[in-house]
């Protein structure tokens, strides 16, 4: 039996029926240019827009919005478009399988190599506000680190592995997210003692009733932490 | 003389034999079999999930209260078998995507940690690798299978997988002088070391002896020359335990082992060592090492004399530190690994030892460098391709961009960034990486490229 549904389908729409949803930001040239190219070969987008209907003979771009974009300055009166469902899940694979939208990975969870690609991808995109990071560096420190409890990417900049709070922080936040697992009760690893203020241990001290803490340093509080259970 | 069961089942084989017929009727039941694993015991689990792909079988000896085909953890060996319409000769294409597949797809893969072997035949061919933690090696050349061969080579395919050793050994190589090997030698060591692993290095270039001189040691004053001269005599005389003299021991209290260069051997002429020694003298003598080290890291001199041969010959890989700002150590490279390596190979008639990819080792690197050097490297890779000078063909890809495949092209050279402290500790004796958090930090990224998992 045939299904009524579109979804799937390569169909051949009006592109005055589709929304462009979420512009490209490519250049001025390349759709120019591009357009050029569709009239001259033979008019017809053999990479297709993706699209969701969102109502009676109306779409939205969700993917490869460059190419509705050339189709436009190309002066087409129907595209060929591949129409997706409405889902919020496949709108995101659309946007990054088409490369308009850079992909983020779970830095709680997140494996060395995972990190060091990222990384690696941040230093070098042009003009780069990382340019000047060292991989080996900022990859060993992170991965090091008790990332699978930071809340936020905050504590990279307390690393010392020369990204700092703000622009170079903030280029983190395009390729990483958290899904931060609770904090232990009783913290023994030093490495997250580390990651901890002089105050917060204070108080972790107070709790488990440690005496005395009050004149300790903040190294010989994690040795004392550390220990004590 | 009556014909074996495995002779009898590859006989049966059709010449045109698919994958599943080659599989289930000659595979399983029998070349598993003679490997000693029983499918009927539960050692053995076809299709086997490694999360990238399914690896056509996965087995492992069954421990005590531990079915494999129940906990289906920790698997020994994967298995990738093709029909007969795949052609495995050794350098086909679909000999290389076969290897490929099995090296990606299933046997670096998390839950393949454990692996320790990977076996890919079509049963026209059949070849071994072995993985050490993240280096995977061929442990045989990629042999011919016949009805006459077949049991013979099972036999040492089995031996092998029955008695692994635990040693990788490494021979630290570029024929051109200053590339860092020594350097890359005593900092991978304590990186090892600092991991837990026992290391064993050897001081092979006796006429330089910078590595014992980088870790103040005392010079051997004839046991190596002793030891590879003499039949019975082991090397074990020659062994100086290396502790790094610093105050804090906590994390440094490894150490490794270390056999110093020896001063007796400077004094000998090359046409006299060539007249008794042969290359595999060192190969011989470290065999009894490879049960007892994780390691065993050789140094060696920057030419290709008897020292350079016997270190190859001795070594399952071989790295080759390059300088990405001088063509004579990429050139030199290519030389080492078209030409040194098989021919140590043949020598040896076995499989190894192999080069790891090149890195480009600590010199500061700007965009353009990079692109020059990216530039020198294709240029190689296209003559070798081409193969002039009556060289046969050879591809250097893999060597050069491990990472590059067919659909991507991805020209990224593991590089160890330049650092002034790296090259200055040695004035202190104490390798970088023990006195610096930096060079540390390089040098852990060098062995997680290579060596270690991440």
């Amino acid at each position: 039996m045939a299904s009524l549904s579109d979804i799937g389908n390569l169909m051949h729409l009006y592109l005055d029926e589709i929304e462009p949803g979420e512009a490209t930001t490519a250049p001025d040239f390349l759709i120019r240019a591009s357009a050029q190219v569709l009239n001259e070969k033979c008019d017809r987008n053999w990479v297709p827009i993706i699209v969701k209907e969102t109502g009676k003979d109306q779409y939205q771009v969700i993917g490869n919005s460059f190419v509705y974009a050339v189709a436009e300055e190309a002066g087409l009166d129907r595209v060929w478009c591949v129409v997706a469902d409405n889902s919020d899940a496949t709108a995101e694979i659309s946007r990054v399988l088409s490369g308009e939208e850079v992909p983020k990975i779970n830095l709680s969870k997140a494996s060395r190599d995972e990190i060091t690609a990222a990384l690696q991808y941040l230093i070098e995109l042009p003009d780069s506000d990382l340019k000047k990071v060292k991989l080996a560096t900022a990859t060993n420190r992170i991965d090091e680190a008790p990332r699978q409890y930071w809340k936020t990417l905050e504590p990279i900049a307390n690393l010392k592995c020369g990204i700092t709070r703000g622009k170079k922080l903030t280029a983190l936040k395009s390729v990483f997210y958290l899904t931060p697992q609770p904090m232990p009760e009783v913290i023994t690893d030093p490495a997250i003692l580390k990651s901890l203020t002089a105050t917060e241990l204070k108080k972790m001290a107070k709790k488990r009733g440690i005496s005395g803490y009050s004149k300790l340093k903040k190294s010989e509080l994690i040795s004392v932490l550390a220990e004590h259970n | 003389m009556s014909e074996t069961n495995l002779q009898v089942a590859l006989r049966k084989l059709p010449d045109n034999a698919s994958e599943a017929i080659v599989s289930e009727t000659f595979f399983a039941p029998y070349v598993l079999k003679a490997l000693g694993f029983s499918q009927s015991d539960g050692e053995v689990i076809p299709q086997f999930d490694t999360e990238k792909g399914a690896a056509d079988y996965a087995v492992r000896k069954n421990l005590s209260d531990d079915i494999f085909l129940h906990t289906q953890t920790n698997p020994y060996l994967i298995c990738e078998l093709k029909g007969r319409d795949i052609n495995l000769e050794e350098g086909s294409a679909q000999y290389k995507k076969a290897v490929q597949q099995l090296h990606k797809k299933y046997l670096l893969t998390p839950k393949c940690k454990s692996v320790k072997w990977g076996l890919l035949t079509n049963s026209c061919h059949i070849q071994l690798f072995r993985k050490h933690s993240k280096v995977i090696h061929p442990a045989t050349p990629c042999l011919e299978v016949s009805p006459e061969t077949l049991d013979h080579i099972i036999e040492i395919i089995k031996q092998k997988i029955e008695k692994p050793t635990k040693a990788l050994t490494v021979a630290i190589y570029n024929n051109k002088g200053g590339v860092g090997k020594t350097t890359t030698t005593v900092n991978l060591a304590s990186i090892l070391a600092l991991a837990k692993k026992r290391v064993l290095v050897v001081d092979y270039d006796p006429n330089q002896q910078d590595l014992t001189s980088a870790l103040g040691l005392k010079l051997s004053e004839g046991q190596v020359y002793k030891a590879i001269d003499t039949p019975d005599i082991s090397l074990r005389d020659a062994i100086q335990r290396y502790v790094p003299p610093i105050k804090n021991t906590t994390e440094n209290d490894l150490g490794f082992d270390v056999i110093p260069a020896d001063r007796v051997l400077v004094d000998l002429e090359e046409y006299q060592l060539r007249q008794k020694w042969r290359s595999h003298e060192l190969q011989k003598k470290l065999a009894e090492f490879r049960a007892v080290y994780d390691y065993i890291l050789i140094d060696s001199p920057p030419n290709w004399r008897v020292f350079s041969q016997q270190a190859l010959c001795a070594a399952d890989v071989v790295i080759i530190p390059t300088k990405h700002n001088n063509l004579f150590s990429l050139e030199n490279s290519v030389t080492v690994t078209r030409e040194f390596i098989p021919d140590i190979q043949k020598t040896k008639n076995g499989a190894t030892p192999v080069a790891l990819p090149i890195f480009f080792n600590g010199e500061k690197i700007t965009p353009y460098q990079l692109q020059e050097a990216q530039k020198a490297l294709i240029e190689l890779i296209k003559q070798a391709k081409r193969g002039q000078d009556n060289k046969p063909k050879f591809d250097l890809q893999p060597y050069f961009f491990p990472k590059y495949t067919n659909s991507r092209k991805d020209l990224h050279v593991f590089q160890l960034p330049s650092y002034a402290n790296i090259a200055n500790a040695a004035f202190s004796r104490i390798p970088a990486v023990y006195r610096d958090k930096s060079a540390r930090e390089y040098y852990i990224s060098l062995a997680k490229e290579y060596f270690l998992h991440g």
